[in-house]
């Protein structure tokens, strides 16, 4: 259902190759959008699959685009990597018009992502998903010791939090004692 | 591959704390000050704790099974049980375990269990904490660190925690010399149901008690004076070793008589070395008993409190008591106040020991005839 391919701008995006369709297509033609992320390649994506996600789908809801517009106008989430972006649209175009299985085995398994991966599902909204994410986040811990959670979970101690909080109060200061020079220097 | 967790917005996170088993936010909670305020993110739920300090033993828990009463911190809503064990070995430390059969009747579905460093109140505070827990179904401690028992006093204080029952566990004597500090914060503290004190204080001191839970029960009570009683309105008193006379006895039975006073009471059981046959209660010289079958006060099938052979007192608004006093070698008083709705005398017909409520009617006739029939089973000729 999905395809990618390098755009230039968001404004033209290069025309996406689109993969075969399944068998059983529905009657009613459907419609499709386009989504791309920081890198953006373009994605080209069902609006039955967009459904997941309750930003995109709040979004299309009431465009009422022709193909050539959706084409021309394609939704710009440039705080989303490409390839994260790519591994949410995949799993959108599986679970396209179905819900999530609760031992769901299409799911992105790269852990190095799983950050990005957390934020951009739970930016795009899509709630399966990222039940699914939040698990996976979860069950990292599972059966460590506090010092292995810290670790997992990069929790800075009491001490660095101390340290970091004096030193925003300090970042802060400078930078207050800064606009108020500068204001005073304005005022001249 | 490390996630730096805490850079993930607040409600992204509370999504996570969500799907965390309790043990694991307690570990989570043990990493920093900022991770122990965050777990609350997750969402508040109706937890419940139980702490056990002090040694194991074997106790009674609400006149049903024998539970095995061991030094542990319980947590459960519903049918979801986590036990907080000490480790018997410092590599055993946060092994966590599920236990699929419950030991007593309190764990019916079985339990998971973790194997913490210490069983005691910082563990006990730091729960409170983290998971926001408002109710303490019980809470059995020793009075042998007043600064232990101020910190947790100061939680469970300032939140206005309750505790459904208290019981501090005896302690050899000359260890909880401080003994009279703890009874100013106890009074602060919201017990509702239960006050149980074992503990057996020097006798130099003057100890009040001024919270009035439900049942109170002091196993050496020389210090529970006339007036802690006069003023008392908890609904079950239970005072072993007192030092109250007849004196005494008659004096609060003075004040029970009036309408209106002691509206809560429903059992009194004194055990004091000074009853005596020397002066009168209630105009009748001790001991005050009549032959008479067993009255019983109810909580459906399960009895609460029971007294036989007692004399009928009847305070000025009619509310009926029945009042024993044996002497001997432990002189005891026994007291229950009747309330149609719980209470059952217990009769002697010729088809054994049977029981009625007091006083309570019942439209037989709306039973269904089967019923009826099962009844009249059970009735003697004369009856029928």
């Amino acid at each position: 259902m999905s395809s990618t391919e390098q755009g230039t701008s968001s404004a033209a995006p290069a025309e996406p190759t689109t993969a075969p369709e399944s068998a059983a297509a529905p009657e009613v033609p459907e419609s499709f959008y386009y989504v791309h992320g920081k890198d953006k390649v373009v994605h080209k994506v069902s609006a039955g699959a967009l459904q997941h996600s309750a930003l995109i789908h709040g979004m299309i809801s009431n465009l009422g685009y022709t193909e050539e517009q959706a084409k021309a106008n394609p939704f710009p989430f440039e705080n989303i990597d490409g390839d994260i972006l790519q591994m949410v649209v995949d799993w959108c175009n599986q679970h396209k018009g179905k819900p999530t299985p609760p031992e769901d085995t299409n799911l992105p398994k790269q852990k190095e992502k799983l950050f990005d991966l957390v934020l951009a599902v739970n930016y795009l909204e899509i709630k399966e998903l990222l039940t699914y994410c939040c698990k996976q986040v979860a069950m990292m811990v599972k059966g460590k010791s506090p010092e292995e959670i810290r670790e997992i979970w990069m929790i800075p101690t009491d001490a660095e939090d101390e340290a970091a909080e004096k030193e925003a109060k300090k970042r802060a200061g400078k930078e207050a004692a800064g606009e108020t020079a500068a204001a005073a220097g304005d005022a001249k | 591959m490390p996630i730096a967790l805490l850079k993930f917005p607040t409600d992204l996170l509370g999504d996570v704390f969500k799907l965390c088993d309790p043990f694991e936010l307690y570990k989570l909670s043990k990493c920093s000050k900022r991770t122990q305020r965050s777990i609350m993110l997750g969402g508040r739920k109706n937890w419940k704790i139980r702490f056990n300090a002090g040694s194991s033993k074997k106790v009674y828990v609400n006149g049903l099974h024998y539970n095995y009463d061991k030094n542990e911190v319980v947590l459960y809503v519903d049918n979801l049980i986590y036990i907080f064990e000490k480790a018997a070995k410092p590599e055993d430390v946060f092994i966590t375990e599920h236990v699929g059969r419950g030991r007593n009747h309190f764990q019916p579905e079985g339990y998971m269990s973790i194997q913490c460093p210490d069983i005691d109140l910082e563990l006990f505070s730091n729960l409170l904490v983290t998971f926001g827990i408002s109710i303490v179904d019980r809470l059995k401690i020793d009075f042998r660190s007043f600064e232990s028992f101020s910190n947790i006093a100061d939680i469970l204080i300032g939140r206005n925690i309750e505790i459904k029952e208290f019981c501090v566990e005896e302690a050899e004597t000359r260890k909880v010399i401080d003994a009279v500090n703890y009874m100013p914060l106890i009074n602060q503290m919201n017990i509702t149901q239960r006050f149980e004190c074992q503990q057996r204080f020097l006798r130099r001191y003057n100890y009040q008690l001024d919270t009035f839970p439900n049942k109170i029960i002091i196993n050496w009570s020389f210090w529970f004076n006339i007036d802690q009683l006069l003023n008392n309105r908890s609904a079950r008193i239970k005072l072993w070793e007192s030092k109250l006379s007849n004196q005494d006895i008659n004096m609060f039975f003075e004040k029970w008589k009036k309408a209106g006073t002691f509206p809560n009471l429903r059992y009194l059981e004194i055990d004091s070395i000074k009853f005596d046959n020397k002066s009168p209660i209630l105009e009748m010289i001790p001991p005050i008993e009549q032959k008479r079958p067993r009255i019983e006060i109810r909580d459906g099938r399960n009895v609460i409190e029971g007294i036989t052979d007692a004399v009928q007192v009847t305070k000025d608004d009619g509310t009926v008591g029945y009042l024993r006093v044996e002497l001997g070698t432990n002189p005891r008083l026994y007291f229950l106040v009747a309330n149609p709705a719980d209470t059952v005398r217990y009769r002697h017909g010729r088809s054994g020991m049977t029981c009625d409520l007091l006083q309570m009617p019942i439209a037989l006739l709306k039973f269904p005839t089967d019923l009826l029939r099962d009844v009249f089973k059970f009735c003697d000729p004369f009856e029928l």
